[in-house]
Parts: C-alpha cells; structure tokens; sequence
C-alpha cells in the first residue's frame, strides 16, 4: 500500500472512532482541533483577587493540564497563539520573556507570531528570549532585511502533515507606528499585511496544495476604520480558513464568519492575559471545510 | 451491607460512568439534514465533537519550572513600600488623574534635582500608567503595575507656547494628558473652548520663554499623542528609569514615616461636556 494511501485509510480510521460522518461523496472527512491563546502578556500566574470577571482565571500551569487533556482525546490538534506574550506583570520584567517561552514550549505551543509588545525590550533582547522558545515564529510582513538574525528566526509560512492532510500556517503583525519606538525595531521594516499575505496564500493554496489555511494575526480584530484589520483581511486576501487574532484584547464568544472568493473564513480572538482558550475545530472533505465550529474554553480553577 | 442497597450504587455507578462519558463524548451531531433538503453540499452541524476538560489543575511539569522563579519574584516584588491611604487613580470619564499628577510631581522634582536647577513642567500620558495604585500599604509589584515599561525620565527645552500646545494637543487626542507645574481651566462651548492656562504659581506662560521640561523617552521619541513634546530642544536623557523613579519616591517617604498623600484636585478643571466632546474628538479648536 503506498503511503499516501495508508495515511489517508488511518485518518478514515481516526474519524470513524470520532464520529459517524458521511458526505454524498462517501469519503471521511478530516478532522482537525485549533488551541489558542493571545496577549497572553506574561500573565504566567492566575489573575489575582480584585480583577472583576478575571479574578482568579488563566495561569499557565493550569492552561497546560487543559492542553494536554485535550491533546489525549483529540487526535489532529495544533496549540498556536497569536502573539504580545510579553510585558504586562513582573515576570516579564525580571525575566525579559525568556521563562513565558519555555513555559509555552513546556506546554507544547506548535507556533506563534510577534505582537509590538514582544519589540518592548528591542530587538536583540527579543530574539535572546527566542532562544528558550521551541516552537517557530510566524511572520509574513515584517521586512528583516536590517535584522538578519530577526530573518533567520522567523517562518513566513510552515505546513504541519496529519493523516490524510495538511495545514499551512502564517503570520502577520501590526504596524510599528505609534506602537514600537524605533530604536526598538530597528532593522524590521513593516509590509502591509494584505501585500505580503497574497503570494504567501497563493502559496499554500496552489503550489502546496494545503487542506486548511490558518493566519495568526497579531492585527486586531476591528480598528474601527480603513485601517486592515482581521475583519478587512478576510475580503482582501481571499482563501484564509481560519484568522486567530490578537492586538484589540478582543473577548468573542464563537469565530465570526466572513465570506470571500474562495469560501469562508472563521475568525477568532478569546480577550487576554490568557484567562481563556480558545478552541476551533473544522471537519474537511476532499479539502473543502465542511463544518466549523468555535468557542472560548475558560481557564478556572476545579470546583 | 444490604443487597438492595448494592444495586442502586451499582446503577448509580453506570449511570455517572454513562455521565462521564457524555461529558468526554457527546451524542455526535446529526448530519445537518437541512443543508441536504436544499439540495446543497451535506453540512455537518458540528465540526468536532470529542474533547473535554475533566479538572482544572496546576500541571507539575510547569509548576516544576516555576516555582522557584515565583519565589524570586514574590521575595522581590511583595517587598513593602509607603502606605498610601487613599489609593491612587487615574480617575475615569473625566475625573482628575491623581495618578498622573503623582509622576509628573515626582518626575519634575526628580529631573530638577539631577540638572541642580528648577523645571517648570512635566508630563506623560496616561495610556503608560498601567494600573491604579490600590489603598493600603503599598508593595513593590504595585508600582511595577503603574510602571511595567521599561521608560526612562527624559528633559527638554520647550518654549512657553510648546508647554501650552502640550496641554492643548493631550485634551484634544485623550480627554487630557496628567502633567505638573500648570493650572488649566477649560471654558467656552465644544465649537470654541476657551484654554486658560497659567504657571501653577498663577504667573503668566510667556509664548516666547524657554523652559525646562521633564517627559519620558517613549513621548519624545515617537508616543503620538503629544506631537509638542517630540519638538522639545537639548534632549537630556537621565539614565533613571521611570520606575526606578516612583521606587525611589515610595521609599523616600516610608524612610520619612510619611504616608503617600494624594496631590490636590483642581489643577485640571474641565467641564464634564467639554471632556465627553474631547473624547469623542468633537472639542473645536
């Protein structure tokens, strides 16, 4: 049996023991489990005691138990997050990000993107921490022609394989402008998002042949203008399955879906300071999604 | 043990079993008929059904880690400053920003006393104060929640004019920018408000004099709120971060016994319809 074969009876196999499915074609669909998290901004610990609808949620300790319980049950899972781990509670200041990267690669993060707040410290301090972070970083639009160490750390794209299909990733950020001074990221120029993810879709859709497309996107979820955000990108860049968005802090209670030429994109942000995770699940046939669904997991302590 | 009371907890025992079971994997969803009765592709209600969190605990491979950095920082960061009995806020719609008038005390005095001689003005912007400083008696992490960023007290020369711009340029992009060493009283109506603006000794700004200013890095370098403070001359930059700054000051006052009070209200004084049209960047100017 050639591999490509075997690979795909195994995913038949796995989505038969999840549920009964049928599409009038008779073939199985695929079945594939989005984690995520944004803005985590160094908020390792819970949220203590006077933070309103916080207090007491998030923590990475208990985001990991929650990770790994679903990575137990769900066979296809990718964990991504969405970028601004840094800066917000003394741990980052004592530890300049390097402990929120190795807590994310402990916890088994598949990939990430930069937000500004992850430039807060300069560039050379970013990619110090870098060093503890075993997952790759996601970027498509940031010019790192003056940072070639920066370039060397970044993915434009990656696909991850599973049984009987693949998943093409990618990764925008926002303007420095007003955000990032420019000592800061001195040596990164920004690219319109939009300019950038066209050849980058175009890419995995036509050359790779990609079964979903997956966008981290560190842009905001509406800047409330022309500016391009993940509510404009959809349009603009048409064949964007998935947007798991940061920036805005944006709390969503299911994906907002969005028409564009090539079907439809799901988009998604769950607030910050990692008080929930979010959770995307899409079932595919022959490469079309065919089912999706969302929602935000809420990090608590048990009862 | 009675027999029949065995067999309800044996039921029992089923039942949650079945329960659990739900909860890991519920009744798959039915194949959405709808979609199909229209004649479109089969939809499927659901895309993934399976997966859920049984307990919310700490994961000790994490904890591992840390654990002993939590203790580093608790030894550090719950370390106690002053008291400040009131609390500080940066006040909300409208309301004076305490806060703000705090630092940019603290930020003058500090500047004036690094240069040996007297700055007429500071300002920062409220977007940089993270945190309210709570009532109480005040720790270290509480200012590092003011102050997460890694700022440094800068000093400039504007003119008169500049300083006045300043004030002008943070009530109209944020409502008002905090600020110490001048007295604002905004009047008129939202078409055409009047800004009256004095020394805070009730002297008069000159257009044309030259003064010394304390502000932050990140304002004059690029913050975009208050274009004026980018134009400032002779850029000083004094090497004391800001939260270093405000560490230095709550440690000044518990070696004093002194308790952090709350600066006077009033240095601000803008109607409440004048603030709600700047905010809504309705004010005219």
């Amino acid at each position: 049996m050639e591999r490509r074969h075997f690979l795909a009876s195994m995913a038949a196999a796995a989505a038969a023991a999840q549920l009964p499915l049928r599409g009038s074609e008779g073939s199985p669909a695929s079945r594939i489990t989005l984690l995520h998290t944004n803005d985590t901004h160094s908020h390792i610990e819970p949220f203590g005691p006077g933070n309103g609808q916080a207090s007491g949620k998030g923590g990475m300790a208990r985001r990991s138990t929650m990770v790994k319980q679903l990575r137990a049950a769900i066979p296809n899972l990718l964990l991504l997050d969405a970028g601004d781990t840094f800066q917000g509670t003394p741990y980052f200041n004592q530890y300049k990000g390097k402990l929120d990267f190795e807590l994310m690669s402990k916890v088994g993060y598949d990939a990430s993107t930069l937000g500004n707040h992850d430039f807060d410290n300069g560039v050379d301090m970013l990619l110090e921490a870098m060093e503890f972070a075993k997952f790759p970083f996601l970027n498509c639009n940031f010019d790192c022609k003056g940072a070639p160490a920066l370039a060397k750390r970044l993915r434009p794209w990656i696909i991850k394989e599973f049984p009987g299909f693949k998943v093409g990733l990618t990764g925008v950020g926002v303007d420095f402008k007003g955000l990032v001074s420019a000592e800061n990221h001195k040596g990164v120029d920004w690219i319109s998002p939009d300019e950038a993810l066209k050849p980058v879709i175009h890419h995995l859709r036509d050359v790779e042949k990609v079964d979903l497309v997956v966008l981290l996107s560190h842009m905001g979820y509406d800047l409330h203008g022309d500016a391009v955000d993940d509510l404009h990108l959809p349009k603009l860049v048409p064949g964007i399955d998935a947007i798991i968005g940061g920036h805005s802090h944006t709390f969503l209670d299911q994906p907002t879906k969005i028409q564009q030429d090539r079907g439809e994109t799901h988009i998604f942000q769950v607030g910050w300071g990692g008080i929930n995770l979010g959770r995307m699940d899409f079932a595919m046939i022959k490469s079309q999604v065919r089912a999706a669904s969302g929602r935000p997991i809420s990090v608590m302590a048990s009862a | 043990m009675r027999l029949d009371s065995l067999v309800p907890a044996a039921i029992l025992a089923v039942l949650s079993l079945a329960c659990q079971k739900a909860v890991i994997a519920p009744k798959p969803a039915p194949v959405a008929s709808q979609a199909e009765s229209q004649n479109s592709a089969p939809q499927l209600l659901q895309a993934q059904s399976i997966g859920a969190i049984q307990e919310y605990v700490d994961d000790p491979e994490v904890m591992k880690i840390l654990s002993p950095k939590q203790a580093e920082i608790r030894a550090t960061f719950d370390l106690p400053l002053c008291a400040c009995p009131t609390g500080l806020f940066r006040g909300r719609n409208g309301e004076e920003n305490l806060l703000g008038y705090w630092v940019t005390d603290i930020m003058r005095a500090r500047a004036s006393m690094i240069l040996g001689k007297p700055v007429k003005f500071a300002m920062t912007n409220s977007g940089g104060l993270r945190a309210n400083l709570p009532a109480g008696q005040l720790k270290v992490s509480d200012i590092y929640g003011v102050m997460p960023f890694e700022n440094e007290l800068v000093t400039i020369e504007m003119t008169g004019q500049e300083v006045m711009d300043a004030i002008t340029q943070g009530i109209l992009h944020r409502g008002s920018e905090p600020s110490s060493g001048v007295k604002l009283v905004l009047s008129g109506t939202v078409d055409k408000p009047d800004f009256l603006m004095t020394w805070d000794d009730g002297t008069a700004i000159r257009p044309e004099e030259t003064v010394t200013v304390a502000t932050t890095d990140y304002l004059y370098n690029g913050g975009d709120s208050i274009p004026a403070l980018k134009k400032g001359r002779r850029p000083f930059t004094t090497g004391v971060s800001m939260r270093q700054m405000l560490l230095d000051a709550c440690a000044e006052l518990a070696k004093a016994g002194k308790p952090l009070a709350a600066p006077a209200l009033g240095r601000y004084n803008i109607p409440q319809e004048l603030y709600t049209a700047a905010r809504e960047h309705k004010l005219g100017h």
